[in-house]
């Protein structure tokens, strides 16, 4: 699913300063399993932007509503009637979500709630891990089931790089070397020839290091720093 | 035919000695060592923005050592550049008559001082030398015909103290298969190691390199700290040596142990060659070779 983190109050609060009456637009799919943007984090912002306008004297009418999915028509056009009466919208969808709601809401300025992280997995409640890069040319195949594109922060497809030390990676010695785990992976399969073939010049996409994303009510928990 | 290649090819034992290019555009003290030693070593390395670090571009480098009568072994890594970049760049090469490769994937940006910057990796170590094995057959990445076609000697990295081996010897093997001819290794300290790897690199006919580095005091400093993390091992017993010394005196030290490295690595045969690093210093890398009786 599609990993998000709400952006920081201050920013949000920043981009609706200019209006009197904007509407927060939750999703009720992949960001609200991960607590960015779902019915309960738009309560939330909506409660936060009231209370701390409140103590600057100023007024802001908030509307609220969520829908199943920003990604899709089916879900936004019941929205259209709905969202004329605002002056502004905030979005809590993913990126493909806003712009989605955009092509709808073409009137009105639409600020993104959220941060998209990315593609990744809930590996427990409030932790999630990235996994995908969504290449469109996927190798999991021929890769023991681990993302060379995205698990290598350097994209590698033929075999580790030189920096492997204790099988942990050199950009995040935190972070097992993803060959490692391929090529272990592809022997307990009896797969190696896999790893053997040369594999071909990919068309590369924008790259950063695999994330992570620990929710900030879950910090403690997971021993993250604050 | 290059030097470094007729030398490997004939059997002879190769010395290739590492500059440093400079970050900025002052290059005599990266020359030094061109003059003094060019007729005792077969090529000088010009690394590729070394540990992602910014420095003068290793063909203007390259170039240079041309100039000044040394062979030279460029560098090129996938860190900072696509396929059109690595591919025009080779070109570059050729007719600068740069024939000397040796094509690594590049450390991590992170890991250097432009933190901030894109890493590219459009290709990888061994698309890389396929694309010059290409090259060199008159054909571009894209499948495209060249107008002349340029001649290299290519070569790669091996991680001889990786941690899992077996990866890194699989790599190694589709190097081979992509037209690597001669194998760079990291600084070796540890000659038991080595020797353990050797017999397990199916690499006859593929020359090798062995790497032998002049420690600095910094990195002294961090082997006896505890903060060592790095693809080669350090022996204890140097790092006791080194500790607490000043700077020039762990230099000196450094080359010493380095030099009888060397010495004992061509005695025994354990590598065809060896790739020196001495901070690009002539002073170090005299005191190396004469400790060598090179």
């Amino acid at each position: 699913m599609i990993i998000a983190e709400r952006k920081p109050f201050a920013e949000i609060k920043a981009m609706v300063a200019p209006y009197k009456k904007i509407l927060i637009i939750g999703c009720g799919t992949c960001v609200a399993v991960c607590l960015a943007g779902g019915e309960k984090e738009v309560g939330l912002l909506a409660s936060q932007l009231k209370l701390a306008l409140g103590l600057e004297d100023k007024r802001l009418e908030i509307g609220e509503i969520t829908v199943e999915r920003q990604c899709d028509l089916e879900f936004l056009r019941p929205l259209c009637d709905f969202t004329a009466d605002y002056e502004a919208i905030v979005s809590m969808a993913c990126g493909a979500g806003v712009q989605y709601l955009k092509q709808l809401c073409y009137l009105q300025p639409i600020f993104p709630g959220v941060n998209t992280s990315f593609i990744g997995v809930n590996n427990e409640a409030g932790f999630y891990t990235e996994r995908c890069r969504a290449c469109n040319h996927c190798y999991l195949g021929i890769t023991g089931g681990i993302c060379p594109v995205t698990m290598c922060p350097k994209g590698l497809l033929n075999g580790p790089c030189g920096g492997t030390v204790n099988g942990h990676c050199e950009v995040d010695p935190e972070k097992e070397c993803a060959w490692s785990k391929i090529y272990h992976n592809l022997e307990l399969e009896g797969s190696l020839d896999y790893m053997r073939r040369i594999v071909p010049l990919h068309s590369h996409d924008r790259r950063t290091s695999p994330g992570t994303v620990i929710h900030p009510a879950f910090k403690r928990r997971y021993g993250a720093h604050e | 035919m290059s030097k470094l290649r007729e030398t490997l090819e004939t059997g002879g034992f190769a010395v290739v000695v590492e500059l440093q290019p400079p970050k900025g555009t002052a290059v005599t003290e990266m020359l030094a060592p061109v003059s003094a030693l060019k007729d005792r070593v077969a090529a000088f390395a010009v690394p590729d923005n070394e540990h992602a670090r910014m420095r003068l571009a290793p063909l203007a480098a390259a170039s240079l050592v041309k100039e000044a009568g040394g062979e030279p072994l460029v560098n090129l890594s996938c860190r900072d550049r696509n396929r059109l970049a690595l591919e025009s760049d080779l070109l570059g090469a050729a007719v600068l008559g740069l024939e000397n490769l040796l094509l690594v994937s590049g450390d991590y940006v992170t890991l250097g001082d432009h933190p901030q910057a894109k890493p590219v990796y459009d290709a990888d170590s061994v698309q890389l030398l396929q694309i010059v094995q290409g090259l060199m057959a008159g054909q571009d990445s894209a499948g495209l015909p060249l107008n002349g076609n340029p001649a290299f000697f290519p070569g790669a990295v091996v991680i001889p103290e990786a941690d899992p081996l077996a990866p890194q010897l699989l790599k190694c093997e589709k190097k081979v298969t992509a037209g690597a001819q001669f194998f760079v290794t990291p600084p070796i300290f540890d000659l038991d190691k080595f020797r353990a790897f050797r017999e397990q690199l199916p690499l006859n006919p593929v020359k090798l390199l062995a790497g032998i580095k002049v420690l600095g005091p910094e990195a002294a400093a961090q082997a006896a700290g505890g903060q060592w993390r790095r693809v080669y091992s350090l022996p204890p017993h140097l790092v006791e040596e080194l500790a607490g010394k000043e700077p020039e005196e762990v230099l000196a030290l450094s080359a010493t142990a380095a030099g009888r490295l060397l010495k004992q690595i061509k005695e025994e045969k354990l590598a065809d060659g060896v790739y020196l690093k001495a901070q690009g210093r002539t002073d170090l890398l005299m005191q190396v070779l004469e400790a060598a009786g090179l």
